[in-house]
């Protein structure tokens, strides 16, 4: 296990080093994310000096949402980036190269395509997080800095969990490109704004059938110490983030390995 | 098991489930909406042992199944049904320990690291197969030696040509030192000094190094300078299994004679000893079968006498014309042509 966490690393070094082949198109791809992000943040701005607040929520607390649900994006973005090209090593049989090397198939393609442009969302994340709790009077605990980084890892799981449950179904449907469209990259936006806003079949949704809410939702009730006076569920669920991390990605990880057993590879 | 059989296949078999397409517009839409498929089976109980040290060829046209073995004995795919077994290990139960033992070879698909130089995908290889550092520096000497990859290490693997790729991808593929090597097409567009380069190589890590090597390829001539043995595989089944000189010595007795005529082309039926092959212009390719018949010399004599002979070269049959001829009609109807 350490052994393979050595050649993890190893294999990291390399894409990195193997990216920086093409210094303009990283540049180019952080400049993108940058505008991309900022622009979403406009939007929210835009809304809330219109406003005043969403659904009982102040723009310091939206900017503490947002920055949690940025934040672990980024995270997911280097560690799990490369499942979204995934269908691509399907369809060219790259897949199988991977299956003749002593090493877990999984642990290559993610160590493929470590992503490091996404500073870009650490750098909006941070931001967000860091205004987010000064404008609303977080007061930061010793528990709360250490339950900050064990939350962002439960929102990694989850957001990990998906992509690789979306990566999985290619082993049977060999495509899956609208998938990660609709799953991945859209569905985000769900939780760009508080939960609450949206009707309660929809909030149910999104707490156990495509729980992104405890992304940055549930947590946020901790962090920001807003009480449970909104919440449909007891008020522990604000903790249960690590807890469904590890879950979605369990679940994620038995089809991925079902859909390997599956495997029927394309010819040549 | 004998101790000397190293690849063992029993009654392999892999289908596949295919969703079956309509025709028109009309038809894909119904598609989408009905579940109808069909089994094909790929490969049809094959059996055949292989030996520690054995240079195999494995042929068979495309779809044939000849690449569905090969990716059960590597552990891509898992049987239907039926059991391989290579080097004591179940390649589809324990993929990671079977890796350990073989190296693989996709003439289309590198295993190196497109953006970066030869050396540093070799050592990426070396960490992923957790080649002990001293071993490492001397397999790599041997290789880079044989392979003459000194100039070649510092270049990214993108600005290679086909044939240094290919040197530098059978270094990738035997630096853990694999007792067995699986080739896929491996001299695949490459040009007649990369190919010869590319044979002498697995021909000297076969003989003198003992790795015992499956080869797939289209190219007869890469299956007749260095295959011992040839297993050939047609719709799933093997159709021919044994040495390569059992299949000559069996099919390809007698000689091929290319005679080019002066500016026509005569019916030669009456000649003694020859059955025509193929006409083209004022050429003829002959065969000369001379299993008791008239000598050589005779007959070639009697060529020049009769008839207007401008040029005649004399050529070995090519396994290529034996390999094609039993995909076409099947073995039978070769030994029967043989024999009758």
């Amino acid at each position: 296990m350490r052994d393979e966490l050595g050649i993890y690393l190893t294999l990291v070094v390399a894409s990195i080093r193997a990216r920086m082949e093409y210094k303009a198109s990283f540049l180019f791809l952080f400049l993108a994310l940058l505008v991309y992000y900022l622009a979403q943040v406009g939007v929210i701005v835009i809304v809330l000096t219109k406003f005043g607040s969403i659904s009982g929520w102040t723009l310091g607390e939206m900017a503490f949402l947002y920055g949690l649900m940025v934040f672990s994006q980024g995270v997911t973005t280097v560690l799990f980036g490369s499942l979204n090209d995934f269908e691509g090593q399907i369809i060219s049989g790259g897949f199988d190269r991977l299956l003749v090397r002593p090493l877990s198939p999984l642990m290559q393609i993610l160590a493929s395509g470590f992503e490091i442009s996404t500073v870009a969302h650490f750098f909006i994340g941070t931001t967000a997080l860091y205004f987010g709790s000064k404008s609303s009077g977080v007061e930061w605990t010793l528990l709360k800095a250490l339950y900050l980084p064990v939350v962002i890892g439960g929102a990694v799981l989850i957001q990990g969990g998906l992509r690789l449950g979306v990566a999985a179904v290619c082993f049977w449907t060999i495509r899956n490109r609208s998938l990660v469209h609709m799953l991945v990259y859209s569905s985000k936006e769900m939780i760009f704004y508080p939960i609450s806003i949206y009707h309660w079949g929809m909030q149910l949704f999104l707490t156990i059938a495509f729980p992104l809410a405890f992304i940055n939702y549930y947590p946020s009730h901790y962090f920001l110490s807003r009480g449970g006076a909104q919440l449909l569920f007891h008020p522990y669920i604000q903790y249960l983030t690590p807890l469904v991390g590890v879950v979605v990605f369990a679940l994620a990880y038995m089809l991925w390995r079902l859909g390997i057993s599956k495997y029927q590879s394309a010819g040549n | 098991m004998n101790d000397d059989v190293l690849i063992r296949c029993q009654d392999l078999r892999r289908e596949f489930t295919v969703a079956e397409g309509r025709a028109g517009l009309l038809g894909s839409i119904k598609s989408l909406f009905s579940t109808k498929s069909s089994v094909i089976r790929a490969v049809d109980d094959v059996s055949f042992d292989i030996r520690a040290g054995e240079f195999v060829g494995y042929v068979g046209e495309n779809g044939a199944g000849k690449s569905t073995t090969i990716k059960m004995l590597t552990g891509i795919l898992t049987p239907t049904g039926g059991r391989a077994v290579v080097n004591g290990t179940v390649p589809y139960l324990e993929r990671v320990k079977n890796a350990f033992n073989i190296g693989v070879v996709f003439g289309q698909r590198s295993q190196l690291w497109w953006d970066l130089p030869v050396a540093d995908s070799l050592d990426l290889l070396r960490a992923i197969y957790r080649v002990p550092p001293a071993r490492y520096r001397q397999n790599l000497a041997e290789l880079s030696k044989w392979l003459e990859l000194g100039p070649l290490m510092k270049m990214p693997v993108r600005k290679l040509s086909l044939g240094q790729r290919m040197r530098a991808d059978l270094a990738a593929s035997l630096l853990h030192g694999p007792k067995v090597m699986f080739l896929d097409e491996p001299t695949i567009g490459l040009d007649i000094i990369a190919k010869d380069n590319v044979r002498r190589f697995l021909k000297k890590i076969n003989k003198e190094q003992g790795v015992t090597i499956i080869l797939t390829t289209h190219d007869m001539d890469d299956i007749e300078a260095l295959c011992d043995r040839i297993i050939i595989i047609d719709k799933g089944k093997i159709a021919w299994d044994g040495a390569t000189n059992r299949l000559k010595s069996q099919h390809m007795n007698g000689k091929i004679l290319e005679v080019e005529f002066h500016d026509y082309n005569p019916d030669i039926s009456g000649a003694i000893g020859l059955t025509e092959m193929k006409t083209e212009a004022n050429k003829k390719w002959l065969r000369y079968q001379g299993d008791g018949g008239a000598a050589l010399n005779d007959v070639i004599s009697a060529l020049f006498r009769d008839y207007c002979v401008k040029d005649l070269s004399i050529h070995e049959p090519k396994v290529g014309d034996v390999v094609k001829a039993i995909y076409e009609h099947g073995v039978d109807h070769m030994e029967a042509a043989d024999h009758g």
